[in-house]
C-alpha cells in the first residue's frame, strides 16, 4: 500500500513538474558580425519567457502551457538562416518563429515562413522592403527604415540644419536612408554625401568635404562602429556641425565608446528612450536592469514585446496551428514597452518613433514627438 | 578649394604612409625570394592586436609597445620564413596559395584569441590636436607620417651603406652570384623577412589609435600598397615608397572633385595609367628571372 501510494505522489509530482511546454522558434546572431546586438535581442525573450513561465504559463484552448524557446544562431548568414527556418517548420514543428537582426537573412527566412504557413515575427531588421512582398505571414514589430527616416525628415524640416550632409553605408541601408531623406527634405537642402564600404574606418576625406562644403549638420547613416569613429574623427578636426545619428547612436554603450564633449547637441531617431517617464518603459528599464545590470536597450524591448505578444495571439488563436495564430496576429492591438502595436496589412506595424538629444553631461533628452518632450535624463 | 586639397593630401600622406610600410615590407621580400606575401596585410592587422595587447595589457607605454609588437611580429616572420615559404622555394604558386591561406590562419587565430568586436586603442599622449589654420589633426596623424618618413630615410641608408644592406640588394639582383661571392643567401632570405614583417607591424602599430584594432584592418593597406608597388616598379624600394604616397595622396584628393564611391576606383586607375606610361612602373627594375 505504502508503495503503491508512493507511486501514486510520484506521479503527481511529475504531473506537476511537468507542465506542458510549447517550442516557440528564435532566430537570433549569437556569434558572428552581429553577436553584440544579437545578444541584447536574446536578453528580451529571456526576460519575457522568464515572466510569462514564472506567472505560470499561458492557456490555449483550456490546456496550460510554458514557453520553451528553441534558438538557433543565423549568424547573419541568409544561408543559415533559411536552414534554421526550414528546421523549426520541419523538425521541431515550432507553430512560430521570432527574430531576426539581419534584413538580408531575414529575406531569406520569410518565404520558408510563408511555404510551411507558420508567422515570422521580425523585432529588429529594419529593411522596409521585407514587409512589401505580399508574405501574410511575416509580422515586424519594429519601426522599418523608412519610418524612422520619416520621423527624422520631419523633425528635422522644422530646423535650421541645411546644406545637410551625410556619411553612409555604401549598402542598401545607407543608400536607401540618403535617398530617403533626399525624397523628404527636397534635393535642394541636401550638401555633400559620401559612400563607405563595410570595413573602411578612415573618414578623413568625407570630414575634409564637409568642412569644405559648408555643411550645417552632417547625418551618420551608420552603426555603432564606425558612428563613433566618424564623430571622433569629426571632432578632432574641429568641425562644429550638428550630427545627425541612427538609433545605435542613442545610448549609454555608445556614449562609452566616445565622451559627453563630443556627443553634446547631437540627435538620434530612437526607437525606444530607455529612460523616458512613459510607464511601460519605466517598468520595463527596470527589470532590465535588474536582470541584465545595464541600460536596456531598444532591441530588446522590441523582441520582448515581440513574445509577449505572440503568446497573447496565440491565446487568441486557440489552437496552436499556424494559420490560425497568423489571423489573430494580423487582427491583434498590443499595448507594450515600445508603444501601441497593431499590424497593418502589410504586417508592419507602428510603433512611435522619438528624435533625442545628447545633453552636456552625458544624458539625453526628447526632442520628438511634440507630444512626448522631455528634458535631460529622460532619453 | 585650395586648402580643401591641401587638407586632402595631408589626409592622403597618413593613408599613403601605411600602404607605404606594408609596400616596403612586401618589396624587400619579393626582391630576395621572389615571392609576393600576400599575408603581408594579415601580419599588419596582427602587429595591431599585439600592439594593443602590450599597450593596454602589459607596459602601458606606447612606443615600447610598437617597439615589442615589430619585435614579436619579426620573430613571427622568422617563423613563416623557415615554415611555410623556405621549403616551399622554387615554387611560386605554392607560394601565393600559401600565404592566402595564411590570411585564413592568422584572421581566424585573432578572433579565436581576442574575439570578433573591435577593439579600441586609446593612447592619451597622442591624441592632442595640432591646429593647422582652419584644420586639426591629431599628434597621431602626424606621427604614422613622420614615423614612416624616418623609417624611410633609415631603411635607405641600411640598405645602401651597411655590409648586410648591400647583401640583401646583391641577392636581390642575383641570388646564384651573391652565392659565388660568398653572401650567406639563406641568412638574408630570413632576416629580410623579419625585417619585412617588422615593418607590417609598425603599420598596425601607428594606425591602430587612431582607429580601431579589428581583424579586417589590413586587407585594405594590402591591396593598396600592392598598387603601389606595382605602379612603383615591382622589386623597387624608393618605388614602393613612392607608388604608396601616390596611391594615397590620388585616392584621397580625388575626393574633393570625385564622388567618394570612386575612391577605390582612382587609385587603381592611377596605377593603370601609370603602367601604361612606364610599362615597368615608375622605378621599373628588371629582376633577376623576370624576363
Amino acid at each position: 500500500m505504502a508503495r503503491f501510494f508512493g507511486v501514486f505522489l510520484l506521479l503527481v509530482a511529475c504531473g506537476a513538474a511537468a507542465q506542458e511546454k510549447l517550442a516557440i522558434g528564435i532566430v537570433t546572431s549569437l556569434s558572428g558580425p552581429m553577436a553584440a546586438p544579437g545578444k541584447f535581442q536574446m536578453n528580451g525573450f529571456r526576460l519575457a519567457e522568464e515572466e510569462i513561465n514564472s506567472a505560470g504559463g499561458f492557456s490555449v484552448g483550456g490546456k496550460k502551457y510554458l514557453v520553451e524557446l528553441k534558438v538557433y544562431d543565423t549568424r547573419a548568414n541568409p544561408a543559415e538562416g533559411a536552414s534554421a527556418m526550414q528546421r523549426l517548420a520541419t523538425v521541431d514543428k515550432v507553430p512560430v518563429v521570432l527574430g531576426e537582426l539581419h534584413s538580408g537573412v531575414a529575406a531569406a527566412e520569410a518565404p520558408v515562413a510563408q511555404d510551411y504557413s507558420i508567422p515570422l515575427v521580425l523585432t529588429i531588421p529594419t529593411g522596409p522592403n521585407l514587409t512589401e512582398q505580399g508574405n501574410r505571414f511575416l509580422f515586424r514589430v519594429n519601426a522599418n527604415n523608412d519610418q524612422l527616416t520619416q520621423a527624422l525628415a520631419e523633425f528635422i524640416a522644422g530646423q535650421a540644419w541645411t546644406p545637410l550632409a551625410f556619411i553612409a553605408w555604401n549598402n542598401d541601408a545607407g543608400r536607401g536612408g540618403v535617398n530617403g531623406m533626399k525624397k523628404l527634405l527636397g534635393e535642394a537642402r541636401i550638401g555633400y554625401v559620401g559612400y563607405f564600404n563595410v570595413g573602411e574606418v578612415d573618414f578623413s576625406s568625407h570630414v575634409s568635404n564637409i568642412r569644405a562644403g559648408n555643411a550645417r549638420a552632417v547625418m551618420l547613416l551608420m552603426d555603432e562602429e564606425p558612428g563613433s569613429l566618424a564623430i571622433k574623427q569629426i571632432r578632432d578636426a574641429g568641425l562644429k556641425t550638428q550630427l545627425v545619428g541612427t538609433l545605435a547612436m542613442g545610448s549609454d554603450r555608445f556614449l562609452k565608446r566616445l565622451d559627453a564633449q563630443r556627443l553634446e547637441g547631437m540627435v538620434q531617431y530612437n526607437a525606444f528612450p530607455p529612460n523616458a517617464k512613459v510607464p511601460g518603459i519605466r517598468v520595463f528599464s527596470e527589470r532590465y536592469r535588474k536582470k541584465y545590470g545595464e541600460e536596456a536597450h531598444g532591441f530588446a524591448a522590441q523582441s520582448y514585446d515581440g513574445l509577449k505578444l505572440t503568446v497573447a495571439a496565440l491565446q487568441k488563436a486557440g489552437k496552436i496551428d499556424g494559420r490560425a495564430l497568423r489571423d489573430a496576429l494580423a487582427a491583434i492591438e498590443y499595448d507594450g514597452v515600445i508603444g501601441h502595436i497593431k499590424f497593418d496589412a502589410k504586417g508592419q506595424a507602428h510603433p512611435p518613433v522619438y528624435v533625442t538629444q545628447w545633453c552636456s553631461d552625458g544624458k539625453r533628452r526628447i526632442l520628438y514627438p511634440e507630444t512626448l518632450k522631455a528634458d535631460c535624463g529622460a532619453g | 578649394m585650395l586648402s580643401a586639397v591641401l587638407e586632402q593630401t595631408l589626409n592622403g600622406l597618413m593613408a599613403g604612409s601605411v600602404y607605404v610600410l606594408v609596400a616596403l615590407g612586401m618589396v624587400l621580400i619579393y626582391g630576395v625570394m621572389h615571392v609576393l606575401n600576400f599575408a603581408h596585410g594579415v601580419l599588419l592587422m596582427v602587429g595591431a592586436y599585439v600592439c594593443h595587447f602590450f599597450f593596454v595589457r602589459l607596459t602601458g607605454s606606447y612606443p615600447l609597445s610598437i617597439l615589442l609588437s615589430a619585435a614579436v611580429l619579426a620573430l613571427l616572420g622568422i617563423a613563416l620564413e623557415r615554415a611555410v615559404f623556405r621549403p616551399l622555394q622554387g615554387n611560386l604558386r605554392n607560394q601565393v596559395i600559401a600565404s592566402l591561406g595564411l590570411i585564413l590562419v592568422f584572421e581566424n587565430l585573432v578572433i579565436a584569441l581576442w574575439g570578433p568586436n573591435a577593439l579600441q586603442m586609446k593612447v592619451a599622449a597622442t591624441a592632442a590636436l595640432v591646429p593647422l589654420g582652419e584644420m586639426r589633426f591629431s599628434v597621431q596623424h602626424l606621427l604614422v607620417i613622420a614615423v614612416t618618413l624616418a623609417v624611410v630615410l633609415v631603411l635607405f641608408s641600411f640598405l645602401k651603406f651597411s655590409k648586410f644592406g648591400t647583401a640583401i640588394r646583391a641577392t636581390s639582383q642575383d641570388r646564384m652570384a651573391a652565392m659565388v661571392v660568398g653572401i650567406p643567401v639563406e641568412r638574408v632570405d630570413w632576416i629580410t623577412f623579419g625585417l619585412g614583417t617588422a615593418l607590417a607591424a609598425l603599420g598596425g602599430a601607428l594606425i591602430g589609435p587612431l582607429f580601431i584594432v579589428f581583424p579586417q584592418m589590413g586587407d585594405a593597406p594590402m591591396v593598396k600598397g600592392l598598387a603601389g608597388i606595382l605602379l612603383g616598379g615591382m622589386g623597387s624600394v624608393p618605388g614602393a615608397v613612392i607608388g604608396g604616397f601616390i596611391i594615397g595622396i590620388a585616392e584621397s584628393v580625388s575626393t574633393v572633385f570625385l564622388p567618394t564611391d570612386y575612391r577605390d576606383s582612382v587609385a587603381f586607375i592611377v596605377m593603370v595609367l601609370i603602367l601604361l606610361v612606364w610599362p615597368r612602373g615608375i622605378f621599373g627594375v628588371s629582376v633577376r628571372g623576370e624576363d
